[in-house]
């Protein structure tokens, strides 16, 4: 993990939530480092917006440990944690100018007028919003409103910022553009912030580290290129990327060399990271952009026929319809001059073998 | 197509004559006093066959009358008071906490509005001979708090529902005590809903009769119980003048509340 350098900032020991019968959260240790930019990624559902309202305080875990800032916090209530919080629908106090909000926290702190005035007028120059002090939240578009917000949690200089899912609300290009301001700022400033979102991309763009969650666990966890290129599971690489994945049984040579033997034909792949013994299910993953479309048989290759191809500018993604049914996405670089593939063509989809990667199986259900 | 938009016409003709007519209905007996009160200071007529202040003269001169409007605004104006105090911060509990027994304080709270005032009247009336508040002012400001919390916890809970529960959490992210988050981030988002329910509830106390009847005597007399037994014993026309300044007033009001409401769909 990357955090054995640092000191932690948030620390969570054994943290598990039940509602009755139902287990939110299973138990979950998780450490999170002073500077660092953390996000809890996975579908709804999944635990983690659980998580964050554990270290937020609004809810009490029934077991474990929270220790922020070097001091135990499971129990402590919410406004003493010394935590920001920025949310998807902003929450700007709507009966406060832009300054009075950004001001709020400060006069919590009970500085002095003097010392609030600079402190807002520093924080509003880094999201270059000067000019709207003296206006109320709701004449700002919902970008400007977000980034009030972001100014109001900087402020103060928490000991660690909390975001759920706030660019959910904004439109795909200025999603974008807050992405990068949101990198610049934590870049700038060295604030700890852990990151709620279900949109992979985002997660992607964003993070430090990533924590993959799942059904209420941690799924897995590491940088963006990990969960990538090395994810460990069958839900880790279906939720990050877009991938082939083929089932079939373990078969391991004299040589040490692994195989998959599937309704697609036996394939090579490269040792898998966690032992799957011989005669074991396994499924073989493959990116999308690691498949081509080959003219010839290759030692990795499957037949099938093209079943459509679009084209999303940069990159063309071709659907491949094999001869069991099952289907393979293959996605290629767009060149001018490229040979078009027609619909219904035959085809085969290759790979080099060094490409795939061996997952258990994912759990039945 | 022309024929039927010609009968649709006729017909929402009909509708809005009916309105008006009902409307006309409602109002006239109300506004009848007007003319009257502004008419000949012997007697009770209508029409009024001339035109004099001299009800108007009379109604401010004497002690009695002048005496139970006084009375009646003082009545009034500390059971609106004292209402706030109590129903503001018990809706916001009710409203946001998960106190076991929720829904049972809610409708006790409620309770007032459902039991007949004469019912309570009575009840408050042997009741406060035991304790000696008959005929004191605490002791019909206490009755009036019972009959108008309802209104003003109605009216701060719907005000509540506006405002979004985000906004106190991040607050208390932010580091301020429940003390300052209920001043700072709650009470002004209620402001408008407050206002209302406060001039609700001035007026319901500036209006009742029934259980003022039960429990006030010569000392304590509000102004519709002065009216009520004025009506039973001598029926001077200087009720006509009352009653018109008491609609004006009621009438402010209402407008006021209407403006009121009309400012918070405009924000929203």
């Amino acid at each position: 993990m990357t955090a054995s350098s640092t000191p932690a900032m948030v620390e969570l020991q054994g943290v598990a939530k039940r509602y009755g019968e139902v287990n939110a959260l299973h138990r979950v240790d998780l450490s999170i480092a002073k500077g660092e930019f953390v996000t809890l990624l996975g579908p709804s559902g999944s635990g983690k917006t659980t998580l964050l309202n554990l270290i937020a305080g609004m809810i009490t875990p029934s077991s474990g440990r929270i220790v922020i800032d070097g001091r135990d916090a499971t129990t402590l209530p919410t406004n003493r944690r010394g935590l920001g919080m920025v949310f998807q629908n902003y929450a700007l106090m709507p009966h406060m100018t832009v300054f009075e909000n950004i001001a709020f926290p400060l006069e919590v702190r009970r500085l002095s007028k003097a010392e609030i005035k600079r402190k807002v007028g520093e924080a509003l120059e880094l999201i270059q919003l000067g000019h709207v002090a003296n206006r109320k939240p709701r004449e700002l578009s919902g970008g400007q409103q977000q980034r009030i917000s972001l100014a109001r949690c900087i402020v103060y200089n928490p000991a660690l910022i909390l975001m759920d899912e706030p660019l959910g609300a904004l439109d795909k290009k200025l999603r974008e553009q807050m992405q990068l301001e949101i990198k610049r700022l934590h870049a700038e400033l060295g604030i700890t912030m852990l990151y709620v979102t279900h949109d992979q991309d985002e997660a992607l763009t964003m993070s430090d580290r990533i924590v993959l969650m799942n059904g209420g666990r941690i799924e897995q966890q590491g940088t963006p290129d990990t969960l990538y290129f090395r994810p460990e599971t069958v839900f880790s690489a279906e939720f990050i990327g877009s991938s082939n994945l083929i089932p079939g049984t373990v078969e391991i040579g004299a040589d040490g060399a692994y195989a998959l033997n599937t309704a697609l034909g036996r394939f090579a792949a490269p040792a898998p990271e966690r032992a799957i013994k011989a005669g074991e299910r396994a499924v073989l993953l493959v990116r999308p952009e690691n498949m081509a479309l080959a003219d010839a048989a290759t030692p990795a290759s499957v037949a099938g026929h093209i079943e459509d191809s679009i084209l999303l500018g940069g990159v063309v993604r071709h659907f491949v319809r094999c001869a069991d049914g099952s289907s393979l996405i293959i996605q290629e670089l767009n060149q001018p001059g490229r040979s078009g593939a027609h619909r219904g063509e035959a085809v085969r989809a290759a790979w080099q073998p060094q490409h795939g990667r061996l997952l258990p199986p994912a759990p039945a259900g | 197509m022309n024929e039927l938009f010609g009968s649709s016409r006729v017909a929402r003709g009909l509708v809005s004559s009916m309105a008006w007519l009902c409307y006309i209905f409602l109002v006239v007996p109300s506004l009848i006093v007007i003319p009257i009160s502004f008419g000949n200071p012997g007697q009770i007529e209508f029409p009024p066959r001339q035109f004099s202040l001299e009800l108007y003269r009379q109604f401010f001169t004497d002690a009695a009358w002048w005496g139970s409007t006084v009375q009646s605004l003082i009545v009034a104006c500390l059971t609106t008071l004292a209402t706030l105090v109590l129903a503001v911060p018990a809706a916001y509990a009710l409203a946001r906490s998960r106190l076991p027994g929720r829904g049972g304080l809610q409708g006790l709270f409620m309770m007032p509005m459902l039991v007949p005032v004469i019912v309570l009247g009575l009840g408050l009336y042997l009741q406060y001979s035991n304790w000696g508040l008959l005929d004191t002012t605490a002791g019909l400001v206490l009755a009036h708090v019972m009959l108008t919390t309802p209104y003003i916890m109605v009216s701060v809970m719907s005000g509540l529902q506006h405002s979004d529960v985000a906004l106190e959490t991040v607050a208390s992210i932010m580091g301020a005590s429940r003390l300052r988050i209920f001043f700072r981030v709650v009470l002004p988002q209620l402001k408008i809903s407050i206002a209302v329910g406060a001039l609700f509830a001035f007026l319901m106390s500036l209006d009742e009769v029934v259980v003022a009847y039960f429990l006030t005597g010569t000392d304590t007399m509000t102004l519709p119980v002065k009216m009520y037994s004025s009506i039973r014993w001598e029926l001077t026309p200087v009720l006509a003048a009352v009653s018109t300044l008491l609609t004006v007033l009621s009438l402010m009001i209402a407008l006021g509340i209407i403006a009121m409401q009309g400012k918070t769909e405009a924000s929203k």
